[in-house]
Order: structure tokens, then C-alpha cells, then sequence
């Protein structure tokens, strides 16, 4: 016996029944997806596009000014560029320089003063802390300014303040002579360049790393120092027996933070050398060195390039510090 | 082991108020002092002067008869412990408890007998290379008193050390620590607000309250003869009754009250008050028998808890607009919310206190 598919009950039905109409989506069904959508527009056209596009171009050579279609394959031409680059190589060298002189000594005073403010400074905390972070919230702009002044040869109050030590006089002597300046030093000079960059750095944001760990200091419950005071502990064994282990996470935190923002670092070489880098290039930073080829030379590839490479060691020196102060359990 | 002695203690902070207020107090050489009382009373201010975490504002510390008030607290002889553990996280249980004897500079060999035998007293050896987070409430309890031990302290300081337990874990661990003062016999001093763990505790008992002990001794006399309302309110769960009466008639060796609505209850002992006087009468709940409605003092079932064991009633007085608990042993009773019903005092175990809290002690 042969049964035909026009037999079925099932085709019988299909076949009489009418057009089904398109279900209207409901506000309540699109509504969430539109309240959304501004951030994955602003992600994709400001975060996720320039980030892909910028991978691309590190591959090209390519002037702006001679459109899309001036784009040129080069493979991976411009990191070899990049690495055998002298100024890149200096530059790269600035920035480690500037990053370890500014930076370390930004925790080392950090740590301490945050302990000190938590343990001794009650009425008056907030207010001291506070000074402290003021650099943090002040312009850029404002403070590499002041710090120029400041630094000035002729008319700074670093040369007065040091000249005045140097020239000391006890009994038609200058026993200081020798160790602090007797005449005007050129701060523009290369050699104080980075010294000027690095103290302006660690000066803005040591307020800042203080608060991180004095916020990290209030969660450490009172009764491990009572504890350890029970136990025989001075409070010098306190802070290294108790606080700096149980600071240990915060470390972590804020010195990737450092790591990142002092690798990135920009804004005060910038103001302070007037964009050019310093005599001999010896403030500029591999920001800067990014900065200029992209916008002063138009060479977007090889700026991408750098920019991806600065990327990659700032990837490296983060793991090297999770690696540092990973939690030993 | 140490004597611990108190005079006119005081502690009042700057800008505040006077929180510790003379207090006199002796601990002889291995006893259990339980110092209890509700929150804010001043009882773990007064421990952490002890232990020297809080200055003495006023007053004589004596540790085994040496002035002992401005003695830095890791030479006061003492060890603490705390309600949170206070147990270093960054530390292996062995490197804890081992700390103290570290920091005093003793070898490594010294730390780790003394730590491997309080591991054994607590039977915490297998817990010796754990950090504190890898540790159930119970077993940072022992570490915490194990630390305490490996010091081999004059006097142990306990700060509620049971409060973050389940009700399970406390009950147990309230057995080791009975059992860890008889194997040790030093002189203990126990802070705590629960007083189960103060009654099966304490060799002794103070209850403290508002900055002062109200009352000092044995946790039965405590409990049998309360020196005022607030003590006898304290001690005891279901808290003591406490019903508003007038004398009626005072004979020599008995007195007549008028409760509620009833009148003519007798009490069989010779108390000094006057007729007409008003009393507050203090009845446990487990001295309260129940009786047929017309007999004894006129209530009302208000509400009952069926405890398992026991039976826990709610009645209120005819007259008195006040709310008693009664306490009948056995599960399950025939009473219903609402039932009228008799209340029975057994006159021998009944406490009268002044309208100012004092207990009326019976005249001999």
C-alpha cells in the first residue's frame, strides 16, 4: 500500500491554515537592549575598534594624510623597526629609569607614612592624608609648571635653597661646600632631566599610594596587634610581623598600578621638557616616543607598533609583580 | 599559677564617662573567675586592663601581690583570648602559637616543643601546618587557647571566646575548657554575657553591671540567693518572676502578701518589713506550680512553648496586668491559650526585694 504525504492529517492542517501574522515585539522586550545599547556603541567605536584597528596598523605603514588606501602591508616590519630603534631604545630606558627612581621610593614612603597616620593620628588623619593626595586631584599642567619654576635657573627655589647651604659661612669657610652647590645649576641640563621628572612623579603620587594603604590598614582587625602586644611584640615587630604581610595584597595592587601608570607615562616629561623630550632626548618616554612618531613623524604604524610593545612589557612586569607577591598558601 | 587581686579599679576615658567604678575584687591561685553581666557593663573593659590593652585610670592591679598597672602586658604573665581568635592569618597554626616564644628570642628547638605539646594537649598536632583559613570555628578556638598555653601564663584571659561558635560546637567546647582548667589549674578569668557558661564555668561568679559587681560567689549561691533584683533577673533561663506585692500582715515567723488579686499568701519566714509595704516578689519559673482556677494566685494561659523536656507557660496575673513564665517539667500538657488557671509559689524558694532592687534577706 503506498500512502501519499497529502494523505497525513498533518499536511491536511498545514494546508488550510491561514497565514500566521508576525508577532510585534512588546516595549518591555526591546526596551532593555536600547537602555543598553549606549555603552557597547561607545565600547565598540571608542574601545574596541581603535584596540583592533591599532593590532592592524602596527602591520602597515601608513600616513593618515594619504587615506585608507594608502595602507601597506609590511608584516613585521615595524616592531623590528621598533626594536632596533635607538631612540625607542632610549626612550624605553628613561621610562624604566623614571619608573624605578619615582617609583619605588613612592611605596617605601608610602607604607610607613599610612602606618603612621592609621597607628599615632587620630583628630588629625584625614586632614594630613588629605594633603597628601592633593598633588593626586591637582592639574598636571598646574604642577609641571610650578615644578619649572621651581627647578629654574635663575630664579628657582631649589638653586637659592641649595646655594645658600653650599655658601654656608662658619669662620670664612664653606664646610658644605663640598657636598651642595655653590653656583646656579642648570636643571635642564641631561643629567638632572629625569631626577626632575621622577621627584615630580613620586611627589603626586605618593599621596596617593598612602591612601590605598591606609585604606588597606583599617581592615586589619585591631585585636591581631592586641594580640601580638600580648605576645611581646614592640611595635617596629608589629609593622613587620602583622601590617606588611597582611599588606601584602594592597602591595600588589598598587604596585601594578605603578607599574602600569609609570610605564605609560606621559603627561609630566611632556609639560616639563615642552614636548621635545629634553636636551639629548633624556625625558622622553616611550609614551612620548609613541606620541611623537604618531603625530609629529605620521608613521602610525610604527607608533602602533610601539604602543603594542609597551603593552607587552607592561603585561610581563605585571606578572613578574603577581609572581612577586602572589599569597603562598 | 597567680593570685589576682582588685582595688577600687577605675576606668574612665577622656571626654567620657567613668565605665569601670571601684571595683574590689580577689582571685585566688587557680580559680575559674566568670565575670558576667548584659552588654556595655564593663566586664571586657575591665579584662583588657587586666591584660593590659586599657590603662587603669584609677586604682591597684595586683598580679601574685606586685603592683602590676604599668607592667607592659607581654610581662603581666598573662595570655589572652580573644572572641574573634585574633589568630594571624599569614601564619601556619604552629607559627602562631609558637610567636610569642619567638619574639622572646628562644630557639627554635625550645618553639617547637613547647608548641608540640599544647598541640597535644588540645589535639591540634595534625593542624600544625595549616594556615587559619583552612580551620573550622572549633579548631581556631584550640589554636587560639594553644597559643595561650605555649606562653605558660600566670593567669589566662578569656574575652568570649565561645560567642562565634554554634550552639553545638559551644556546649563542647565548654567541657574542654572545664576540663583544660583541671588539667592545668591556673587561674582563669572568663568574660562572657551567657550565663550557662558562667554557671557550669565559673568556680566563681561577678556579675557586673553598669561598672560595679553587683554580686561575687559560688554560681548556686548566686543563683539561690540573689543579693538584688538584678542578679536574681540574670541568672536563670526562663528569668526570675518578678511580681508586685504588699505586705498585709506581719506575724513573727511568717508574712502575708497580697498578690494580684489574692491575698493571704503566705510566706513561712521572718522578714523585716512593715505592713502596708510594697515588695517585689522573685520567683523562678521553676517554683511556680500550677493549681486548679480558684486555688492560688488567679491567671491566665497566655501562650505556651512546648520545649520537648518541658513546657514553657506564659500566664497573665488576675489584677496585676503582668505576664509570668512558668516552667512544668514534661512535653506535653492538657493547657490551652486562654484556659483560667492557679498559680502556686513554693514559699520556700520564693527571694522579696525593696522597691530599690535589694534582696530582703530573711531574719534568723
Amino acid at each position: 500500500m503506498s500512502v501519499t504525504s497529502s494523505d497525513s492529517p498533518a499536511a491536511s492542517e498545514l494546508a488550510v491554515s491561514p497565514p500566521r501574522r508576525r508577532r510585534k515585539l512588546q516595549a518591555w522586550e526591546w526596551a532593555p537592549y536600547l537602555f543598553i545599547s549606549p555603552f557597547f556603541i561607545l565600547f565598540l567605536v571608542f574601545g574596541l575598534f581603535p584596540l583592533l584597528f591599532s593590532m592592524w596598523l602596527a602591520f602597515q605603514t601608513w600616513d593618515p594624510s594619504t587615506g585608507l588606501q594608502g595602507m601597506e602591508w609590511v608584516g613585521i616590519e615595524n616592531f623590528k623597526f621598533v626594536l632596533e630603534d635607538d631612540w625607542f631604545q632610549k626612550s624605553l630606558y628613561n621610562t624604566f629609569w623614571i619608573a624605578i627612581v619615582s617609583g619605588l621610593p613612592q611605596h617605601l614612603v608610602a607604607i610607613p607614612l599610612a602606618y603612621f597616620a592609621h597607628t599615632y593620628l587620630r583628630k588629625h588623619r584625614n586632614t594630613v592624608v588629605g594633603v597628601y593626595f592633593l598633588p593626586f586631584i591637582t592639574s598636571t599642567v598646574a604642577i609641571a609648571l610650578v615644578w619649572n619654576s621651581l627647578f629654574s635657573r635663575d630664579y628657582g627655589v631649589i638653586n637659592m635653597a641649595l646655594t645658600s647651604i653650599g655658601n654656608l659661612s662658619i669662620a670664612g669657610m664653606h664646610p658644605l661646600a663640598w657636598l651642595f652647590p655653590t653656583s646656579n645649576v642648570d636643571w635642564a641640563q641631561p643629567q638632572y632631566t629625569k631626577w626632575m621628572i621622577s621627584s615630580l612623579v613620586f611627589w603626586r603620587y605618593v599621596g596617593w599610594n598612602t591612601v590605598l594603604y591606609l585604606s588597606a590598614l583599617q581592615t586589619i582587625p585591631r585585636d591581631l596587634y592586641e594580640a601580638a602586644t600580648i605576645d611581646g611584640a614592640t611595635s617596629r615587630q608589629q609593622f613587620w610581623h602583622i601590617t606588611v604581610p597582611l599588606l601584602r595584597p594592597m602591595m600588589f595592587f598598587a604596585v601594578t598600578l605603578t607599574i602600569i601608570g609609570n610605564l605609560q607615562l606621559f603627561e609630566e616629561p611632556f609639560i616639563i621638557t615642552g614636548g621635545t623630550g629634553g636636551i639629548n632626548q633624556a625625558g622622553k618616554t616611550a609614551a612620548m616616543h609613541m606620541y611623537n612618531t604618531a603625530f609629529v613623524d605620521s608613521d602610525f604604524g610604527t607608533a602602533s607598533a610601539v604602543a603594542w610593545i609597551l603593552f607587552l612589557i607592561i603585561g610581563l612586569m605585571t606578572w613578574a609583580n603577581n609572581k612577586f607577591f602572589a599569597q603562598k598558601d | 599559677m597567680a593570685t589576682l587581686h582588685l582595688r577600687n579599679i577605675e576606668k574612665t576615658y577622656e571626654s567620657g564617662p567613668q565605665v569601670i567604678k571601684g571595683i574590689n575584687l580577689d582571685v585566688a591561685d587557680g580559680e575559674f573567675m566568670v565575670f558576667v553581666g548584659p552588654s556595655g557593663c564593663g566586664k571586657s573593659t575591665l579584662l583588657r586592663m587586666i591584660a593590659g590593652l586599657e590603662d587603669i585610670t584609677g586604682g591597684d592591679l595586683l598580679i601574685d601581690g606586685k603592683r602590676a598597672n604599668d607592667v607592659q602586658p607581654s610581662e603581666r604573665g598573662i595570655a589572652m583570648v580573644f572572641q574573634s581568635y585574633a589568630l594571624y592569618p599569614h601564619m601556619s597554626v604552629g607559627e602562631n602559637m609558637g610567636f610569642a616564644l619567638k619574639l622572646a628570642g628562644k630557639p627554635k628547638a625550645e618553639v617547637d616543643v613547647a608548641v608540640g605539646r599544647a598541640a597535644e594537649i588540645l589535639q591540634i598536632t595534625h593542624l600544625l601546618d595549616r594556615k587559619p583559613k583552612a580551620l573550622s570555628g572549633g579548631q581556631r578556638q584550640r589554636v587560639a587557647i594553644g597559643r595561650a598555653i605555649v606562653r605558660k601564663p600566670k593567669v589566662f584571659l578569656f574575652d568570649e571566646p565561645l560567642s562565634n561558635l554554634d550552639a553545638a560546637l559551644r556546649v563542647q567546647m565548654r567541657i574542654e575548657l572545664s576540663k583544660l582548667h583541671e588539667e592545668l589549674g591556673t587561674t582563669m578569668i572568663y568574660v562572657t554575657h551567657d550565663q550557662v557558661e558562667a554557671m557550669t564555668l565559673g568556680t566563681r561568679i561577678a556579675v557586673f553591671n553598669h561598672g560595679v559587681i553587683e554580686q561575687v560567689g559560688r554560681p548556686l549561691d548566686l543563683y539561690q540567693e540573689p543579693a538584688n533584683q538584678f542578679v536574681g533577673g540574670f541568672l536563670g533561663s526562663p528569668k526570675m518572676n518578678f511580681i508586685q506585692c504588699a505586705v498585709t500582715e506581719r506575724r513573727a515567723d511568717s508574712i502575708a502578701l497580697k498578690v494580684g488579686c489574692a491575698s493571704g499568701f503566705e510566706l513561712p519566714r521572718s522578714v523585716a518589713a512593715d505592713a502596708g509595704s510594697a515588695l517585689t516578689l522573685g520567683v523562678r519559673p521553676e517554683h511556680l506550680e500550677l493549681t486548679r482556677a480558684g486555688d492560688g494566685i488567679a491567671a491566665r494561659v497566655d501562650l505556651l512553648e512546648h520545649l520537648g523536656d518541658s513546657t514553657i507557660v506564659y500566664a497573665a496575673i488576675d489584677g496585676a496586668d503582668q505576664i509570668v513564665t512558668i516552667k512544668t517539667q514534661g512535653g506535653r500538657t492538657a493547657l490551652r491559650a486562654g484556659e483560667a488557671i492557679g498559680l502556686r509559689p513554693q514559699a520556700g524558694a520564693c527571694h522579696l526585694f525593696r522597691p530599690d532592687g535589694r534582696a530582703i534577706a530573711a531574719q534568723a
